[in-house]
């Protein structure tokens, strides 16, 4: 019978190289996902070494053992063997930093008692040679009573003795456990913790004496590149040149990459749409499963490379300097310093921007950040501001000469996005999130160089995390979306319909004046519907209005009435769940332009000008003025109309609890915000 | 004046921590960080808005907020 595998625990303090020694031992991870309850990530490897199979689980970078965190319950929970699913660990690997071999004690002492065999890797040991930091590896090994091994997985230092290593001692005789500091008892000054904090740094102080050598105070060089980039001026400057550079690439880098993955899906879905039999099926493969497939694929580009960019900036140590530099604008409004990338990222797309909260390792600040995120005016958004504001905003000045009114709503509505941000931080920080004050004690990593393959491994995992756990239950979404907005399906109901439009149309152009300027585009839509394309459009109008989220959007009229919005804008509203954008697309399917590209200039122009064509039924009172397309945009700016976003707060929260909260919450804002923009139009006579 | 927590002493100067107020979690965790009784503290900078500071111990670099670094009372050198 050959022995099962054994369980090696990867544990460290953030930022030691633990993801690279992961790397280098075990290659791509087997398993990722969340530990049961918990929103910490489970990340479980496995390699073979003497005939053994080595189940190699990464911990979630820790300071210490005495849990506080989520993040160190996880470590201390499963190296007690108390982790459903996770077997109690047959070695414990403690990787410490040898540039900072002091600090890192703290937890390698720690683990070694907890009674299991503990192997010390020195990370970054070339790191610490440069520096001429020498430490006197076999006497070090004696005094702790483990294995310490040097290792540099650049070069290789190291990978195959770590491997002997754990083998060995997980296999061997149990140890003796090093007992340094773990029965200080506390006073009422000073509670067991605290005092066995002082009492370990007193015992790491003795058992370093003579083992560690050398210059330990960094060298020029670092002090001086950190002095430029944390000071108050430059050091601000080059930050906005980073995160200006950041954020383009994800902004300009991504669509082209997205325009392809959408040109493949459409010609895919073409290319089924052409086998197969036109009906229920087809639609459902089509309109339902490629969709939501194109929806979910189409991400993957912005996710990768904001990770990249994430990886890069946190494997030189400039991550936590960024959060250094932008702490005490956002603590202002109940976040930390750790919330600007996440948030910046989210102009671009919020999906991104909620999986780059992974790096706040504060659960408060996290959640408060991925609530947030999605109020930053996306890229999804732009369309429908630059649809609306060209058609409906009149071409003047804004008060002054220079600047277009145009382009100060533009500007109006993205700060409008940060402002209810901010707002909405510091109320539930103080409400919903209030408790006792979370410390910022952030460690300042060295200065070095990112690895690539830990930066690629970063990108390539953020992506494939998003495709296996926010994926399928977007498509699953998508096809759900899809049944309300097709069925019922009633073609007497549908050929009612369209005689009641060309009946109401041919009213209008009878009571129409001949100067009214939106005559000729009525009497085309008449024309249109002798066409098989224009009444094949109509028709498709006609089924959707229909639909159950037709009906539904009918129902929702007396709620949509109050931002001036007539039932249709109800209705691409309410259709609009699946993606903001869809809106415009939406707009255009129910003022029976059937399948218009509101995204190039020809659908654009048609369905501005039916827009503008449109009247209140019944009546000869135009439906799209200033207000209504005001009320419109504030209406998306502040919405939660992205099923994406939200199964991915869902995902990345480990609870169905926060989309919810985060979707009544925005629409809400959304709807108070509308109506508050079109009843100021309405009373100042715009 | 004497500074007497760590919050209030110019960029640039080595102090040494005489104690830690209180036992919560940020006490802790500053502890735990190697922020304990007898340590020497050089204050290597402050953020644009002069909030959090950037220090130095134990041959590393750490950031912390004013706030808690007025839990961390200094004695001479």
């Amino acid at each position: 019978m050959t022995p099962g595998p054994l369980t090696v625990a990867l544990l460290g303090n953030p930022n030691v190289g633990k993801s690279t020694l992961f790397t280098a031992l075990a290659g791509i991870p087997t398993r990722v996902g969340n530990y049961p309850g918990v929103t910490v990530e489970e990340k479980i490897g496995r390699f073979t070494h003497r005939g053994r199979a080595i189940d190699l689980v990464d911990l979630p970078g820790t300071y210490s053992l005495a849990p506080q965190s989520p993040d160190e319950r996880v470590a201390v929970d499963v190296l007690h063997g108390r982790m459903p699913g996770v077997p109690r660990p047959d070695c414990i690997l403690v990787v410490a930093d040898a540039t900072n071999l002091p600090r890192n004690m703290f937890l390698a002492t720690q683990a070694l008692e907890v009674g299991v065999p503990v192997v010390v890797a020195l990370a970054l040991a070339d790191v610490a040679d440069r520096k001429g930091i020498r430490i006197d590896v076999t006497e070090l090994s004696r005094r702790l009573g483990c294995p310490v091994i040097r290792v540099a997985p650049p070069t290789g230092e190291g990978v195959a003795a770590i491997r002997d290593g754990v083998v060995e001692a997980a296999i061997g005789p149990p140890p003796q456990p090093l007992h340094l500091a773990a029965q200080e008892s506390g006073t009422a000054a000073r509670p067991a913790a605290a005092a066995e904090a002082i009492a370990r740094y007193a015992a790491i102080e003795r058992l370093l004496e003579g083992v560690v050598g050398g210059s330990d105070t960094t060298p020029l060089m670092e002090d001086r590149i950190d002095a430029i980039l944390t000071h108050r001026l430059w050091g601000t400057l080059i930050f906005a040149g980073v995160m200006l550079a950041m954020f383009a690439s994800i902004f300009w880098l991504a669509p082209p990459l997205m325009d392809l993955i959408s040109a493949g899906m459409d010609r895919l879905s073409a290319f089924v749409a052409g086998v197969l039999p036109e009906g229920a099926i087809r639609s459902l493969i089509v309109d339902g499963i490629l969709a939501g497939v194109s929806g979910t694929v189409v991400f993957v580009p912005q996710i990768a490379l904001l990770f990249l960019f994430v990886a890069i900036l946190e494997g030189c140590g400039y991550l936590a300097r960024a959060a250094y530099l932008m702490d005490r604008l956002l603590v202002g409004v109940g976040l930390s310093g750790k919330s600007f990338i996440p948030l910046l990222s989210s102009f671009a797309c919020a999906i991104p921007g909620i999986m780059a909260a992974r790096t706040i390792e504060n659960r408060r600040d996290r959640l408060l950040t991925i609530l947030v995120a999605p109020l930053m005016s996306c890229s999804a958004r732009l369309p429908v501001y630059l649809l609306l504001c060209g058609a409906f905003v009149p071409d003047r000045a804004a008060g002054l000469p220079w600047l277009p009114l145009k382009a100060a709503v533009l500007a109006g509505l993205y700060a409008l996005g940060v402002v209810v941000a901010a707002a909405v931080a510091w109320v539930l920080s103080r409400t919903v999130f209030h408790g006792p004050p979370q410390p910022f004690v952030m460690e300042l990593p060295g200065w070095r160089w990112p690895r690539p393959a830990v930066v690629l491994e970063r990108a390539r995992e953020a992506a494939w995390s998003f495709l296996q756990n926010a994926g399928t239950l977007i498509v699953a979404l998508s096809i759900v979306l899809w049944a309300l907005m097709t069925y019922p399906r009633n073609e007497q109901a549908v050929d009612t319909d369209i005689a009641a439009l060309r009946q109401s149309i041919d009213q209008r152009i009878k009571a129409a004046d001949d100067d009214d300027p939106d005559r000729a585009e009525v009497v085309a839509q008449l024309e249109s519907l002798d066409t098989p394309e224009g009444l094949a459009a109509a028709r498709q109008g006609a089924a959707q209005r229909y639909s159950v989220l037709g009906r539904a959007g009918r129902l929702v009229e007396p709620l949509v009435k109050p931002l001036g919005w007539d039932w249709r804008i109800g209705c691409a509203a309410l259709a609009s769940f699946p993606a903001r954008e869809v809106v415009l697309g939406t707009l255009g399917v129910i003022y029976n332009l059937g399948d218009v590209d509101p995204g190039e200039a020809e659908g654009a122009t048609a369905l501005e000008r039916r827009l503008k064509a449109a009247r209140w039924d019944g009546t000869n009172r135009p439906v799209f003025t200033l207000p209504v397309a005001l009320s419109i945009m504030v209406f998306f700016a502040l919405c939660a109309q992205c099923a994406s976003t939200l199964v991915v707060i869902g995902r990345e929260t480990g609870s169905w609890v926060w989309p919810v909260v985060t979707f009544a919450y925005m629409t809400a804002l959304a709807w108070l915000g509308a109506f508050a923009i079109y009843r100021i139009g309405l009373a100042l006579g715009w | 004046m004497v500074a007497v927590s760590l919050d209030d002493v110019a960029v640039g100067t080595t102090v040494r921590v005489r104690d830690i107020a209180g036992g919560d979690a940020v006490a802790i965790r500053l502890l735990e960080m190697g922020v304990t009784p007898g340590v020497e503290i050089r204050l290597v900078g402050k953020a644009p808005f002069g909030d959090p500071l950037e220090l130095e111990l134990r041959g590393y670099r750490l950031s912390i907020r004013r706030q808690e670094a007025a839990r961390v009372a200094i004695g001479d050198r």
